[in-house]
Formats: C-alpha cells, sequence, structure tokens
C-alpha cells in the first residue's frame, strides 16, 4: 500500500509537449509509472513517448478513464489548469511550477473546497510511490520501497530526508512534497490522516521550516489521534530571525511567534521526536529498528 | 515589489481614497515651487521617499540634515526650501534600514491635514486560512511590536475575494475604535476601495498609517504602503515601471534578474549556493552548529541555464564578506551538470580565491562530479551536507 497513488494509478499529465515535461515524464515512464494521456492543447490525436494526446482533461478522462494528473505547465497557466482538472472530477492533481500568484492561489482555494480533489503543490517536487508511480521532478535512484512515509514543505530537503531514510536502510511507502509557496494546496493535517490510515507506513518523518503555522496545525492534529504512529520531526531555519518570506505581514498575523523553536515545542508537546539536525533523522530511525 | 509612498497614494487616490494633496521634490526649488501648488499657506508635511517605515522616528548620519526624523512639519514658507536642502542627499537611519540607512534623493511635500482621530489600516495576506486579512488598530506606532506583545489591540477581520465588508463588520470596527456611527459609509467605502485595489493590483500588503479623519469628516489616507507580489506583476507592467533600482540591493537586484533569490544575513563569513530555500535554512543552522555563520545565500531554484547559473555564482564569489563558499545542490528538476560548468565559467571569470566545497546529489551528478574533477579547480567535493559544512569550516580555520 501507499497513499495517493500507486502503480495501479491511472495518471494524466497536464503539458505533456512541454521541454521539463518531456525529460520527467520519460523518467516516469521508466519506472513504470501508469501514464495513460496527456493533455495539450491544439496537439489532440497525437502520441508523445507512446502516450495518447488529448486537448481537454475530460476527453483524456473519457478515453483513458484518467484518475489523477501532474501538471507541468507554467505558473502563469496553473489557475486555469487546476480548474479543468477540478471540474473534471480528478481525485488528484500535484502541480509542480513555481510562482503561482497569491491571488490565484486564494481563487484555487476557494475552487478546491467541497470539490473531488486533493491538490499538491505548487512549487512541489511531487509525489513519488517508489518502484510504483512518480508525479513530479524527484532526482534519480535515490527511492526505495519501504514503510516510512515521508511529507515535506520544504522541495530540496525532501531528498535530502529520503537520503537519511536510505542512509538507515529503510525505504519510503509514499514520499510528498507539499509545495514551498506562500499559499499550498494541502498541508500536513490530510497527509498525516492518510499515512495514519495506510497500513504500510509504519514511521512517518516530517520537514517543516520556518514561516506559516502548517507544522503547529499538524501537531495539534497528532496530538488528538487516538492511535498514534510515530513521527520523526526536523524543522529548519533556527538561525534565521523571522519569516523571511512573508517578514513583517506573517509575523504580523501570528504575532510573532513563528520561530523554529517554537514549531519544535509544539511537536514535541504533540509526541513527535523532534531531531536537531537532519543526519540525526538515519540515526533516530536506526534506533526503531 | 515596494514602492514609494507618493505612488502608493497616487494608486489609492485613483480608486477614490481621499489622499493629502502633493507633490514630489528632486531639488529644494522644486520643493519650493510644489509647496506652494498644493496649498497656498502652510503648515506643510515634508517626507523623506525611501522604502522604509519608522522614517519619522529615523535620524540622517550627515550633520548638515539636522537633528529631524525623516518626516518634517514645516510651518513658514521660507522654511521649505532649507528643509529640502538639508534632507535631500542625506542619508536617513530607520529602525528598518540597517544602520548604513538609505540615501534620500527625493522628498514629497504636502498640505498638511488637522487631523481629530488616526488610526491604522491595513491589509495583508493570511497564509493560514488562506485569505486577506484586514488589521484595525487605534494605535499608529509599531504594528509588530503591537501583534507581539498586545495582540488585543489589533481588531483582526477576514475578507473573502469577492465580498465587500459588511454592515456587522464594519460597526464592529467602530465601536472598536470608538468611532461615531456617522462614520459608517466613508469607512466601509474606504475599506472597500482599499480591498478593490488590494485585489486587482495583486498586492500582498497594503498599509495606510496613518487614517486620519479632518475637520469636515473626511477619511485621508495620510501614509500609504504597497507591496505587489512579485509572480503577478507579468499582469502589471504599469506597476513594473514603478520600480525604484536604487532601493535594492545591487545582489538582490542581479540575482532577480536571472530569477533566483538572494537573500543577506547580517555579519558572516560563509556564502551558499543552494537550489531550494529549505536546504538555504537548513544549512544556516548546520553552519551555525559548526561554529560559523552563513554570511548571504543565493537560491538558484530551478535554474536550468549555464550562464545564469554561472552570474548567480559570480555574485557570491565577489561578496567581499564571503571566506568561504558552499554549494550544496540536490538536482531534480535541476540538474547537476549544468551547476557544474556554471562553477568553471564563474572561476574562470572573477577567478576562485576562497575556499570551495561543493555537493552533488541527485539529477546527473556522476556527470557533474566529473565535470569538476577534471577542471583542475581547487575544488573539494564532499558526499553530504553535513560533510561539506565541517569540511569548509576545517579549511577556513586551517588557512587562518
Amino acid at each position: 500500500m501507499s497513499i495517493l497513488v500507486n502503480k495501479h494509478t491511472k495518471i494524466l499529465v497536464q503539458g505533456i509537449t512541454g521541454v521539463q515535461a518531456s525529460f520527467h515524464v520519460q523518467r516516469a515512464l521508466a519506472m513504470g509509472t501508469n501514464i495513460v494521456s496527456g493533455v495539450s492543447p491544439q496537439r489532440g490525436g497525437t502520441k508523445y513517448f507512446g502516450v495518447p494526446v488529448f486537448n481537454t482533461v475530460k476527453e483524456a478522462i473519457t478515453a483513458t478513464k484518467a484518475e489523477a494528473s501532474v501538471l507541468f505547465v507554467p505558473a502563469m497557466a496553473v489557475k486555469s489548469a487546476v480548474q479543468e482538472a477540478v471540474e473534471s472530477g480528478l481525485k488528484l492533481a500535484v502541480t509542480i511550477a513555481a510562482g503561482v500568484p497569491v491571488r490565484d492561489m486564494l481563487e484555487i482555494k476557494a475552487m478546491l473546497k467541497g470539490s473531488a480533489t486533493t491538490l499538491i503543490g505548487p512549487n512541489t517536487p511531487g509525489i513519488i510511490t517508489p518502484k510504483e508511480a512518480c508525479l513530479g521532478i524527484f532526482p534519480e535512484n535515490i527511492h526505495q520501497p519501504g514503510n516510512i512515509g515521508l511529507v515535506s514543505r520544504s522541495s530540496t530537503l525532501t531528498y535530502e530526508a529520503t537520503l537519511e531514510i536510505d542512509k538507515a536502510g529503510f525505504g519510503q511507502s509514499t514520499v510528498i512534497g507539499l509545495g514551498d509557496d506562500m499559499i499550498i494546496g494541502t498541508d500536513f493535517v490530510d497527509i498525516l490522516k492518510r499515512f495514519h490510515e495506510d497500513d504500510k507506513t509504519k514511521t512517518i518523518v516530517l520537514i517543516g521550516k520556518l514561516g506559516g503555522m502548517y507544522e503547529e496545525i499538524g501537531a495539534e492534529f497528532y496530538a488528538g489521534l487516538l492511535h498514534k504512529k510515530p513521527v520523526i520531526a526536523y524543522i529548519a531555519g533556527t538561525t534565521m530571525p523571522f519569516d523571511y518570506k512573508m517578514g513583517y505581514a506573517g509575523d504580523i498575523i501570528t504575532h510573532g511567534k513563528i520561530t523554529a523553536e517554537r514549531k519544535r515545542q509544539a511537536m514535541r508537546q504533540a509526541g513527535m521526536t523532534v531531531v536537531e539536525n537532519l543526519s540525526q533523522i538515519s540515526e533516530c530511525l536506526k534506533t526503531l529498528k | 515589489m515596494n514602492i514609494h509612498e507618493y505612488q502608493a497614494k497616487k494608486i489609492l487616490q485613483s480608486y477614490g481614497i481621499k489622499v493629502p494633496e502633493g507633490a514630489i521634490a528632486y531639488t529644494p526649488g522644486e520643493a519650493k515651487r510644489g509647496a506652494q501648488r498644493v496649498a497656498p499657506h502652510g503648515p506643510w508635511m515634508m517626507k523623506a521617499q525611501i522604502q522604509s517605515g519608522a522614517r519619522a522616528d529615523g535620524h540622517f548620519l550627515e550633520k548638515k540634515a539636522g537633528r529631524k526624523g525623516g518626516i518634517r512639519l514645516i510651518k513658514h514658507r521660507k522654511d521649505i526650501f532649507t528643509e529640502a536642502e538639508k534632507m535631500l542627499g542625506a542619508t536617513l537611519v530607520t529602525k528598518q534600514t540597517g544602520d548604513k540607512g538609505k540615501t534620500v534623493s527625493k522628498v514629497y511635500v504636502e498640505k498638511y491635514y488637522n487631523t481629530k482621530q488616526m488610526f491604522y489600516a491595513g491589509l495583508i495576506i493570511n497564509r493560514n486560512i488562506p485569505c486577506i486579512t484586514l488589521l484595525i488598530t487605534a494605535s499608529t506606532t509599531n504594528m509588530l511590536e503591537l501583534a507581539v506583545n498586545e495582540p488585543e489591540k489589533i481588531l483582526y477581520t477576514n475578507l473573502g475575494l469577492d465580498d465587500k465588508i459588511t454592515d456587522e463588520q464594519i460597526d464592529k470596527i467602530l465601536s472598536f475604535l470608538h468611532l461615531d456611527k456617522k462614520y459608517r459609509s466613508g469607512l466601509s467605502d474606504f475599506i472597500n476601495q482599499m480591498h478593490k485595489a488590494f485585489l486587482e493590483l495583486d498586492a500582498i500588503m497594503m498599509e495606510v498609517n496613518p487614517v486620519g479623519i479632518d475637520e469636515e469628516d473626511n477619511l485621508i489616507a495620510l501614509d500609504a504602503k504597497i507591496s505587489f507580489d512579485d509572480n503577478a506583476l507579468y499582469r502589471h507592467p504599469d506597476i513594473l515601471q514603478l520600480h525604484d533600482d536604487s532601493e535594492e540591493d545591487d545582489s538582490s537586484l542581479k540575482a532577480a534578474q536571472y530569477g533566483f533569490g538572494y537573500y543577506k544575513l547580517d555579519g558572516g563569513s560563509i556564502g551558499c549556493i543552494v537550489n531550494g530555500d529549505g536546504v538555504a535554512l537548513s544549512m544556516a543552522d548546520m553552519i551555525n552548529a559548526y561554529g560559523e555563520q552563513m554570511a548571504c545565500f543565493l537560491n538558484v531554484k530551478g535554474g536550468v541555464d549555464k550562464d545564469k547559473i554561472s552570474a548567480g555564482i559570480k555574485l557570491i564569489m565577489t561578496n567581499p564578506r564571503v571566506e568561504g563558499i558552499l554549494i550544496n545542490i540536490l538536482g531534480g528538476f535541476l540538474r547537476c551538470n549544468l551547476v557544474a560548468d556554471g562553477i568553471i565559467a564563474a572561476a574562470s571569470e572573477v577567478g576562485l580565491n576562497v575556499p570551495l566545497v561543493v555537493r552533488f546529489e541527485g539529477t546527473n551528478k556522476d556527470e557533474a562530479k566529473d565535470i569538476l574533477d577534471s577542471s583542475g579547480l581547487p575544488v573539494t567535493q564532499a558526499e553530504s551536507m553535513e560533510e561539506a559544512v565541517e569540511k569548509l569550516v576545517k579549511i577556513m580555520r586551517e588557512s587562518d
């Protein structure tokens, strides 16, 4: 098992004919990802790496029963592409591009409310269930199937944490990057819930960072769980003085409470194991063996 | 992107919000003529146009500018020229500018308004809900200190994308500010217009501090600050034109041109190049654990162009505070070999005068390592982030 995607998930790629998409689609196919269709306006009827291409998401779903989508569209086109995914009833959409305007994200969040779609991203490496499905831009050859669930709010730290899991001799059930942007589709709560419902996931590694209160909200949810799976958490940004991305405005909303130390406190109190340094993740995992 | 007060006021005015009549001046003569144009009789306000808050409480580095801050009340016509002369070209230091301050190259001269009452009104993006949040407080001093120490003095009202402010919300604000009900329609217009401008122009922060109520019960934006979403500027070419290059650190500016992020810290001696803000944060923590400090970091994001990467690397290499460089790339979207090519190109142009430790992982890492190995450059390679930090700190200490 895994969460959100596995080898049976029928996947479509929005923006399949772009340069960056080509590189990553080829790699995803080589890994065995069940990519059933692609969407690219005006390219319908062609084939791309053997994958049939359609003009619209709806056409792609009708013809190929796609259930989940990965979006390789540029930031300025993300809003309309997500809208298409939501209106077509896809259960999952993963949007890779960075730099989606904040206002577009506010509109997207409103669209998602009450819809069937879970949005991961934007500005994320995506989701990978090793050796089964890759929706995103993960580095090659660092993922192993296993029973550690990994969820991270920082793209590149996702890779670091994956290497830590490998180093401890474990593998990953599913790896999810929530996205680096100011406003993201899915937060820790939803993913923690899914990992707890997944039989294969035995332990969860959570990577947080300075900015916003996603970690605190995740910790609060975890504290309320009756049966807790162990969570190992790391928070980046101890030496940064404040929410450097949102700065002043972010601090006004949270009353200046956004420090890495406060996040750690909240997570410890909720019952998570908090490590001070990334390289302690593997040591910590080894003690679980 | 931030803009100046006078630009922000012009925008608010175009949305029907009342602002004081004002004139921008680059010379004392312009200030004098401008003052006469905006109000035949004094007093006037003269305000240094630098992008910083707390200008009134700031001080000038130069003696010629006098002891007063960057916002001055001028009662007599004859003082306009001399006060403008004092401020123009001088360096204003505020709580937000750092010790070096910012050079005042223009002042804004405004008609002075007598006010019965003042309050703060701000709109910001609240990422946690997410929504736009309206902040109201009777205090017009430091918002951040207020938010941290006395948050109960701020009224937070969450606004949707399409909603106008409701009567209920307005009544709550009126009673919070102890304002008479007669201000209801004026205040609701004021806030709705701010909200409209905020949305239409893709702002991420908009502050009117203070809003003043004049003797005729008008609500006037006496100061204004707007920050725009950099990612949405492509939709607003007119706003992009308001960008003032002189306000930005040269390195940040250059980095932004290449689509990179550049962040400078106070102090520190290690320059870092990473692909991702999270890694930068994590590296700053690790460098700290090894007893050193990060001086700056460059986030090359998913940059895929060798020349751009080389230009970015040069920014770090030429920072005089940098005594050692750490490059940590975990390639996913970004391919390590392009970074290796970029390092060589940059080193051949500006020379490599400080120790450099590189750690590659992920997409095309072996190719990248080979490129560096065969380049003959004095580069140390590492297998993990921690090893890279450890190695660099050791080399730096040995060469001391």
